[in-house]
């Protein structure tokens, strides 16, 4: 496989493209952020559509919040750089880790904010992760989808306009462009261009129907409120980092400090060099050993380009971690076959079909990565709750 | 409040849809009278230049549109909804317009060997600023269907041009009136963003000092 001369990142990796010198789309970005951002300016601008909207409705501000390192930095720095007063919104996913929850309630209180938490329905959770794995080989559906659209419909109940995420997506992808003095929405474009999977809900309320009891109801937490609602509220969707210059390694720091915010093993991660990143999601081991399967590469990958961009570590280190950590299969797996109630064979077989050329998986000689050590903690499904309850079949 | 002009001609739908998603419930206006009861006029673009001219002066909306225009109100023209704006058109005979915009409607292929009609996706360059692109960048697609295009007689009145083997002119402004040539209604985001600010707009508009310098550029838009 060709790969970024500069960072390593494999040609599978979404949206690359080399120039002649083989450096990678992504890489170059990152030279314009660095050079020709006016950040100045853009901290005006941040500053504006704060005071805009102080004082006028129930809260200043929607903050999406998944208790992640960016998440928690953007309630921080809203919270104590601008006074605001904010909602927190809390897609439960299902899948929330101990660490995660005592640094939530840990942020929450030392920051003194309103929250709101949204837990759905674990069955159709379920349902809804085997109808994308198999579909798309991404079992996350319902994971992207809550979260990014039940924000939405909290902002219209409170009737709150201003929305803000945390980092932009053009610092891991270049679907959007630093070069166009872009301010990225976070908007329905993006929710059908990047986050649903090209499914949306009415489409996946029909796939599962047939087989599976479901109120069409029950599927309104994944879907984007109307266009229209949100034009009337004059809707203001926007990440902080596309205000500020995101720097991760400096934002968790500060977290760490200000919060007593701690980071966390992630399976198949190195515990030491990457223990911030993710910690959100107990299948998020699951998460990048599918990603390897599908494009020989995982997560190990991604963060060390990201070092080697930002010249944090050498090339040899990179190559080293990569090599001793990179493709190997969780423990959680036998957790995530229970959920869905399928065996190893199946879920290699669903997986197979997903492959992203050239790269061709070894699926019968994956090394198992160590237990976390919270790993027995994670939820475990009883026997007869096992798998996916399907209606009996209609002929 | 918004009125979308109904003259029974065509489907105006997809223009209502983008302007009620935008957040907005606009009313459909099929007699001059509802005219008093709008702030925001849009005559979207459907039909044949004279048969639609017709239509207006049978159905008393050519002297009802010219005295709200003349108070003053935001009016939007949409391809044949703007080309309505000019002095004439030669599109099924000489006939006269609104004579809102000093201009003749002409056919494509008199300058371009290119195939008519002009559909699909093109580039709309603004050679003026207006507030009807709040948000929206210079040199965005936008989505055309048309055989006519507007010939300007002065480059004040040229807002943006559009690269159809000859530059033509795509959208038009004066004072509190503007006309676009291609379906903002059918230009997914930066379209709806139009119809946006649009809506928002007070109707307050002058062209710019530097409009003459462009000129050159459009030498052959011009009558
Ligand atoms: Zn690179």
């Amino acid at each position: 496989m060709q790969k970024c001369t500069a960072c390593n990142l494999p040609e599978t990796y979404e949206t690359i493209e080399f120039d002649e010198n083989g450096v990678c789309n992504i890489c170059r970005q990152k030279d314009y952020k660095d050079e020709k951002i006016n950040w100045e300016k853009r901290a005006q601008m941040l500053a504006e559509l704060v005071e805009k909207h102080r004082g006028k409705y129930e809260y200043d501000c929607i903050v999406p919040f998944s208790g992640g390192k960016d998440s928690t930095y953007t309630l921080w720095y809203l919270v104590k750089k601008f006074k605001v007063r904010p909602l927190v919104v809390q897609f439960n996913h299902g899948f929330m880790r101990d660490t995660l929850m005592e640094n939530n309630r840990r942020t929450f209180k030392k920051l003194g904010v309103d929250v709101i938490s949204f837990t759905p329905n674990w069955k159709l959770v379920k349902r809804l992760m085997l109808e994308t794995l198999v579909r798309k080989g991404d079992f996350c559906w319902h994971c992207h989808t809550g979260i990014f659209a039940y924000p939405m419909h909290i902002a219209l109940k409170y009737q709150v306009p201003l929305i803000f995420w945390g980092e932009p997506s053009s610092e891991y992808t270049a679907y959007y462009d630093y070069e166009d003095e872009e301010i990225e929405c976070v908007d329905e474009t993006r929710f059908n261009r990047f986050i649903n999977l090209g499914i949306t809900a009415e489409d996946m309320y029909g796939m599962i129907k047939d087989d599976y009891q479901c109120d069409p109801r029950e599927l309104s937490p994944y879907t984007y409120p109307p266009l229209r609602d949100l034009k009337r509220l004059k809707y203001q969707s926007v990440c902080l980092g596309s205000f500020i210059p995101w720097d991760v390694k400096a934002n968790t720091k500060i977290i760490q400090e200000e919060l007593g915010w701690r980071g966390d093993q992630v399976e198949g991660m190195p515990w030491d060099e990457y223990s911030y990143e993710k910690i959100e999601c107990s299948m998020q081991g699951m998460r990048d050993y599918i990603k390897y399967l599908k494009r020989g590469y995982s997560r190990v990958s991604q963060m060390v380009a990201l070092d080697l961009r930002n010249e944090r570590i050498s090339k040899e280190y990179g190559d080293k971690l990569v090599a001793e950590y990179e493709g190997r299969k969780p423990p959680s797996l036998t957790l995530f076959l229970e959920y869905l109630g399928i065996s190893e064979d199946q879920f290699n077989h669903i997986v197979a079909k997903t492959v992203v050329p050239p790269f061709k998986p070894d699926f019968d000689n994956m090394e198992y990565a160590p237990k976390t050590h919270d790993f027995d903690r994670w939820y475990r499904e009883d026997e007869q709750d096992q798998g996916i309850i399907y209606k009996a079949k209609v002929e | 409040m918004i009125g979308i002009l109904d003259i029974g001609l065509g489907n105006i739908q997809s223009v209502f849809n983008a302007v009620y998603e935008n957040g907005y419930d606009p009313i459909l206006v099929t007699e001059p009278s509802q005219l008093a009861d709008i702030t925001h006029f849009i005559m979207p673009g459907v039909g044949n230049f004279s048969a639609v001219s017709q239509q207006l002066e049978t159905l008393g909306f050519t002297g009802a549109i010219k005295d709200f225009i003349a108070s003053g109100n935001p009016t939007l023209g949409i391809c044949l909804g703007m080309q309505l704006l000019a002095t004439n058109s030669l599109e099924g005979g000489l006939s006269t317009g609104l004579e809102i915009i000093s201009a003749q409607v002409k056919p494509i292929n008199e300058i371009t060997e290119l195939p008519v009609p002009h559909v699909g996706w093109n580039e709309a360059k603004f050679t003026q600023q207006h507030p009807i692109f709040e948000n929206i960048k210079d040199c965005r697609d936008f989505y055309f269907v048309h055989s006519y295009h507007m010939a300007c007689d002065s480059s004040e009145n040229i807002l943006a041009i559009t690269d159809y083997g000859e530059p033509l002119v795509c959208i038009v402004a004066k004072g509190n009136v503007v006309g676009v040539q291609f379906h903002p209604e059918k230009s997914q985001k930066n379209g709806m963003q139009l119809l946006e600010n649009f809506c928002e707009w007070d109707g307050v508009w002058q062209p710019s000092e530097s409009a003459h310098t462009i000129d050159q550029q459009v030498t052959n838009i011009a009558v």
